[in-house]
């Protein structure tokens, strides 16, 4: 019987634990590229769970349908975010505070946004996958899960080779590791942070459609509760590495879904955060990262 | 006009003002007024001061600041409701809480940047959830805990008596070694170490005097309104709170976080009277703004613009 638990607990933690590591993938582009603290990126992935329903209920077509739709919609949103923002945010002496505060601001108008369109009560995605659960062995697993996990890798692959084998995409793991030495070779740094943070926010909302699969409801207000999961994911896969942070989000996931079965409620919230402190004391630099310390 | 006379010009203009203005306030409860909105406004002025010492001075921003806030509340909830002691006993065990947190937290120091501010705000949700998760008849579990007597006229004059004190340390702080090296340190780490500033031991005093400052805080607020919750005293709302109006008025100045709480109270006051639908949105809005066009807060803005206001502003 526990057995049977812990490798469910296993297998949700895995599925949940690639849509975390997206969401803090997405993030690290933006801080890694840009020194952006992007304290806004919940709110997107909340955005792309009412997309997704929005899309549902008006066209009645399978809602895994819409990712293509909503990354082209948020890609532009995030273009539009950093022509308005980031370049003067650059100016400044501190990016960093000023960045996180800022988009701390646009977090609440996005929040607000969201509510008056949407009203407080949560909403949920009402379509059923025929049939809705597998059972491979004794464990049961929901058909919606597995197109979420399947689709999630998809993204995850398309990403890895976009970041990896493309030019664009050295471009900008180049402009990660070195913002100065990149222009040198005549990148123009301001249109690739126009298109990472695009990217970014596309990701985030395609991550929220997923999302609203797994998840059978949600609100306007969860966006800081994916906000700060996308932080701890990224801390803990080292700060500035896209892959590093899709490992980190699968350790936090599976971390949290396992401590479930063997903790209070309460406390199995903490136990992702307990492993952040922890890997932080014993790797400071993250799981993958390269970061000067003192 | 000489650096020190300077520095005793402004300094003795803003002692008297502080004078004046404990005057004022002092005389608040007796002359009948409502003490809800000023002693919130001592709280966010303290609050913000107090965080301006570690993300001000020394270069640390602590998104979980409100750990501090919230030990010290239970602190003394526990000490003078589980235990039967006085409130000052209370205090006294918030201060100490708030020395021994800050003192479990400083390794979290040889991060930097956005690292440190992550993982002090991880240990504020720890902090919450392990309060909530003890048993009831040690922390009052998911409850909270009621302290069965209140005495908002005694907690508005600690309030005051807490936030003078602050506002005094810090002005002491701009000026003294100690505040120089938290400078150093936040400006160029490698060249404070090479001319002798011990890094640890300078960021620790600025990061355990923080604490206290929140520790007590949350402890006087315990006492006003008589009730402590782990929903409300860990509440992340507190350092983002904190840090915007220390940033509004202008981190790293003294009279910076006092100016920015002021105003940003005053504009959250009137957006909620005239504008309640759209209020979260405004208040976003009034963030984004000021960001964009006042960077470094008010007060620093101010001084950049016209140097010559370094005498009568800090």
């Amino acid at each position: 019987m526990m057995t049977t638990l812990l490798i469910q607990a296993l297998v949700s933690g895995l599925i949940l634990g690639a849509l975390y590591g997206l969401i803090g993938c997405s993030l690290t582009i933006i801080y890694g590229t840009m020194r952006i603290v992007n304290f806004s990126h919940g709110e997107f992935v909340v955005a792309g769970c009412f997309a997704v329903l929005m899309f549902f209920s008006a066209t009645g077509l399978h809602p895994l349908l819409s990712i293509p739709l909503v990354f082209v919609a948020f890609f532009l949103v995030g273009m539009c975010l950093y022509y308005l923002f980031v370049p003067r945010l650059n100016r400044g002496d501190d990016p960093e505070v000023a960045s996180f505060l800022t988009f701390y601001g646009v977090s609440l108008m996005a929040g607000a946004i969201l509510l008056f369109f949407f009203q407080a009560d949560t909403r949920s995605l009402n379509y059923v996958f025929t049939p809705s659960v597998f059972k491979i062995g004794h464990v049961f697993i929901p058909t919606a899960h597995i197109a979420a996990l399947a689709t999630g890798i998809a993204i995850i692959a398309a990403l890895t080779w976009f970041l990896y084998k493309t030019i664009y995409g050295k471009a900008l793991r180049a402009a990660i590791m070195n913002r100065d030495a990149i222009q040198i070779v005549g990148v123009n740094i301001n249109t690739l942070s126009a298109l990472a943070f695009g990217l970014a926010i596309a990701i985030a909302a395609s991550t929220g459609v997923l999302l609203a699969l797994v998840f059978p409801a949600f609100g306007p207000f969860s966006g800081m509760d994916y906000t700060l999961i996308g932080f701890v994911v990224i801390v803990l896969g080292g700060l500035g590495h896209p892959i590093g942070a899709i490992i980190g989000g699968i350790v936090f996931g599976i971390a949290e879904q396992v401590a479930i079965v063997f903790l209070p409620q309460s406390l199995s919230q903490a136990v992702g955060f307990v492993i952040l402190i922890a890997a932080i004391t014993l790797r400071p630099s993250g799981l993958f990262g390269k970061v000067a310390l003192r | 006009m000489s650096s020190n006379r300077l520095v005793w010009t402004r300094t003795s203009i803003w002692l008297g003002f502080l004078a004046l203005l404990a005057l004022g306030l002092g005389l608040l409860p007796a002359y009948g007024f409502s003490l809800a909105f000023w002693f919130y406004l001592l709280l966010w002025i303290t609050l913000a001061s107090g965080l301006n010492i570690m993300a001000g001075f020394t270069g640390y921003l602590p998104f979980g600041y409100v750990a501090f806030y919230g030990i010290g509340a239970y602190a003394a909830a526990v000490t003078v409701k589980m235990h039967g002691l006085p409130i000052w006993a209370g205090f006294i065990a918030a201060a100490l809480a708030g020395v021994v947190l800050s003192l479990l937290f400083a390794r979290t120091m040889v991060l930097r940047g956005i690292y440190f501010s992550i993982v002090s705000l991880a240990l504020a949700v720890i902090c919450r959830l392990l309060i909530a998760a003890m048993p009831e008849d040690v922390a009052g579990g998911s409850y909270g805990i009621a302290l069965g007597f209140s005495n908002p006229d005694g907690a508005y004059y600690a309030m005051l008596a807490l936030m003078l004190a602050t506002l005094l340390t810090v002005t002491w702080l701009a000026q003294s070694r100690l505040g120089m090296a938290l400078r150093a340190i936040r400006d160029d780490p490698d060249t404070a170490e090479t001319v002798g500033i011990n890094i640890g031991r300078v960021r620790l005093k600025a990061w355990v005097l923080s604490a206290v400052i929140a520790s007590m805080t949350g402890a006087i607020e315990a006492w006003y309104t008589s009730i402590v919750d782990t929903e409300t005293a860990f509440n992340l709302l507190v350092s983002t709170k904190a840090v915007i109006f220390a940033v509004a008025g202008g981190l790293g100045t003294v009279i910076g976080p006092v100016v920015g709480t002021v105003v940003m109270l005053i504009v959250d006051d009137l957006i909620w009277q005239h504008f309640p639908v759209l209020n979260v949105f405004l208040l976003g809005l009034v963030i984004v703004l000021l960001m964009m066009f006042l960077p470094s807060g008010i007060v620093g803005s101010l001084i950049r613009a016209k140097p010559f206001l370094r005498r009568i502003l800090f």
